[in-house]
């Protein structure tokens, strides 16, 4: 039997927490800190993990080239979320609405001389060509993992984030998850989406004769139903009904509400998952979290 | 008996202009019929996207398309103009604008006077009502878990310009730290409270960072007596919070945009989370209460009753925020 992909998330090194705000403020008190949190992806590596799913930030590539420094990435399977949506909302924010912030990505782009990257740029912004345009922002995420990581890490995955996947199930972009796809399968890589609406997801691929069992997809499953549309039950369903384990279950602890146990529980006797993300903050989460997860998964 | 759909235009293709389309585009016997924006670099990219929607640059130019409502979430400054021409040209009887309605209490009052002729359906988008944690602590306080409430302490705090320059054109375009985020708690202040009225308003700086913090004393017609603090420079805000500390004399109830919490007197407090709180909706794209929001504003345009906040109701909030700015010492 293969084994189940055990992910250390990366959610406690951006001071999230679904939970509360408190909460959030009392992560970003320790483990964002990338010497930290790349000592705890190692020690959760010690400990049972094989993988990191991370959005692509500026804290996350910080911590991959730690761990590179370290010498341990080649134990690591990279599963990335692009964009960063929260950063990118604030720099809206910041600029003032989507224009700004194409002009302010267009500098990026152009200072980190990914020349494949611009040339497809430019030609999309010409033609006005979203496919290109989505060409050129993942060849642009793929160059800054890989600067950051070395030429040769294993990216595994390259998830979109939910965000935008349930934007594009919702506004039917069927030509957004074909371009996706196909563009980075082109470069080795198992195309991902991570989405809040699972059911709704499976039900479009099939319309849109879409494989879902060729990509990997990132969704909350946990006991309470927690942030998983439309209903816990209506997800038990679809998950019942693929054809191969795609799933990446997230969420599993729902925010921080359930005990880890628990959680694991309700994981283990589900069909079709392919593995779990879980986020760490503290050293004794990094030993305990994925020996049990291990333990009840594989 | 086949429900008749509903065709809905949107002006303004911004973050909340596409999260307000990609919902209608999934709520039942909805059609997102055209669409608008100023702007041509995002007018071409949306034409190659939604290849089946119509993207104009006037919305005037909605005429002829048979609309039922129209969503107005372009930059605040630009309320008044759009919609007054949605209803003088009588593109459609029923309108949703974003928060804040205007950019004046003068021209929220027109605005409302403009819906009143147009016997529709008017609501403006303050997304605060539709999280679990204020329906609950609402439902707490109707309830009279704490007796009738005496006082309240409120904040609306974000960390967006934590260290970049707020005296910005964008910060403009979003009607300053009052319209961005100090309305929110002013609308749950009249919605939880009734009609309250500015009776103070200074700027302080409040420590660790030294940020600067609106503070503004509030008092509700029952003689509720409140204060508001208001900044989107303090620190540590990953998400931008809003938060109530209501008192009366049987206990309080503390609620923020995650939890809520009942603190009788003498007695156990009770937390409830969102997860406790039923918090899924049909489809989820980023909050759930995107979606119930808009569930809420169809299902009113469908049973043709009033939505709240209607025009009428948010004017209010104008008027306090020019209110708030006059006792400031700065007009406009």
């Amino acid at each position: 039997m293969k084994e189940k992909l055990l992910l250390v998330g990366d959610n406690p090194f951006h001071g999230i927490s679904h939970l509360s705000q408190e909460r959030s403020k009392a992560r970003i008190s320790g483990s964002e800190n990338p010497d930290y949190a790349a000592d705890l992806v190692c020690l959760a590596l010690d400990n049972g993990a094989n993988g990191f799913m991370f959005s692509v930030s500026e804290t996350t590539l910080a911590i991959l080239k730690r761990i590179r420094e370290k010498g341990e990435i080649s134990r690591l399977g990279l599963y990335a979320i692009v964009p960063y949506a929260y950063e990118y909302v604030r720099l809206a924010t910041q600029t003032g609405g989507l224009v700004g912030l194409a002009k302010r990505f267009s500098r990026q782009l152009v200072a980190s001389r990914n020349l494949g990257a611009i040339a497809s740029g430019v030609k999309g912004v010409l033609g006005m060509n979203p496919e290109a345009l989505l060409r050129t922002y993942l060849s642009y995420e793929i160059s800054r993992i890989k600067s950051a990581a070395g030429k040769d890490v294993r990216i595994e995955s390259v998830l979109l984030h939910e965000v935008i996947t349930d934007m594009a199930l919702a506004l039917n972009l069927d030509w957004l998850f074909r371009a996706y796809s196909k563009y980075l399968l082109k470069c080795g890589v198992t195309p991902g989406f991570n989405t809040c609406n699972f059911p709704w997801l499976t039900t479009k691929f099939r319309e849109w004769s879409l494989d879902v069992e060729q990509v990997f997809i990132a969704t909350p499953f946990n006991r309470i139903g927690f942030q998983m549309s439309p209903s816990r039950e209506e997800c038990e369903k679809a998950l019942a009904c693929l054809k191969a384990p795609t799933v990446i279950a997230i969420s599993v602890l729902a925010a921080g509400y359930l005990k880890l146990p628990e959680a694991v529980d309700y994981i283990a006797g589900l069909s079709n998952i392919k593995g779990v993300a879980v986020g760490l903050s503290r050293e004794e989460h990094a030993r305990q979290t994925f020996r049990l997860i291990k333990e009840k998964l594989n | 008996m086949d429900e008749k759909k509903l065709r809905i235009g949107i002006v303004g293709l911004g973050k909340m202009g596409l999260a307000h389309t990609s919902i209608l585009n999934v709520l039942p016997n909805v059609e997102v019929a055209a669409l608008c924006d100023k702007s041509d670099l995002i007018r071409r990219f949306f034409k190659k996207v939604l290849r089946n929607v119509p993207v104009l640059d006037d919305a005037e130019k909605f005429s002829g398309y048979g609309l039922d409502a129209v969503y107005v979430t372009t930059p605040i400054p630009h309320h008044y103009g759009v919609t007054r021409t949605i209803y003088q040209k009588e593109i459609a009887r029923n309108v949703f604008v974003e928060k804040t309605l205007a950019a004046s209490h003068k021209e929220a009052q027109e605005l409302c006077s403009l819906a009143k002729k147009s016997v529709g359906i008017s609501m403006v988008g303050y997304l605060r009502r539709f999280y679990v944690t204020f329906s609950k602590a609402k439902s707490l306080l109707d309830e009279g878990k704490i007796g009738d409430v005496s006082s309240f302490k409120a904040y609306a705090f974000s960390s967006d310009f934590v260290s970049t320059q707020v005296e910005s054109r964008e910060s403009g375009d979003r009607g300053g730290v009052l319209a961005d985020l100090g309305s929110y708690a002013m609308d749950l202040a009249l919605w939880f409270f009734g009609d309250v009225s500015v009776k103070s308003a200074r700027v302080e700086s409040i420590m660790p960072n030294d940020a600067e913090v609106l503070r503004f004393e509030l008092c509700s017609n029952q003689g509720i007596a409140g204060v508001c603090e208001v900044s989107w420079c303090m620190k540590d805000y990953r998400m931008p919070e809003i938060g109530f500390t209501v008192e009366g004399p049987k206990g309080i109830v503390v609620v923020t945009d995650d939890w809520v919490e009942l603190r009788p007197g003498g007695g156990a407090s009770s937390r409830w989370y969102r997860q406790d709180l039923n918090d899924n909706v049909p489809f989820w794209l980023g909050l759930p209460e995107y979606y119930r929001e808009d569930e809420y504003f169809v299902s009113c345009l469908r049973g043709g009753c009033v939505s709240e906040p209607c025009f009428e109701s948010a004017s209010k909030i104008d008027k306090m925020i020019e209110d708030v700015k006059s006792k400031l010492g700065k007009v406009g």
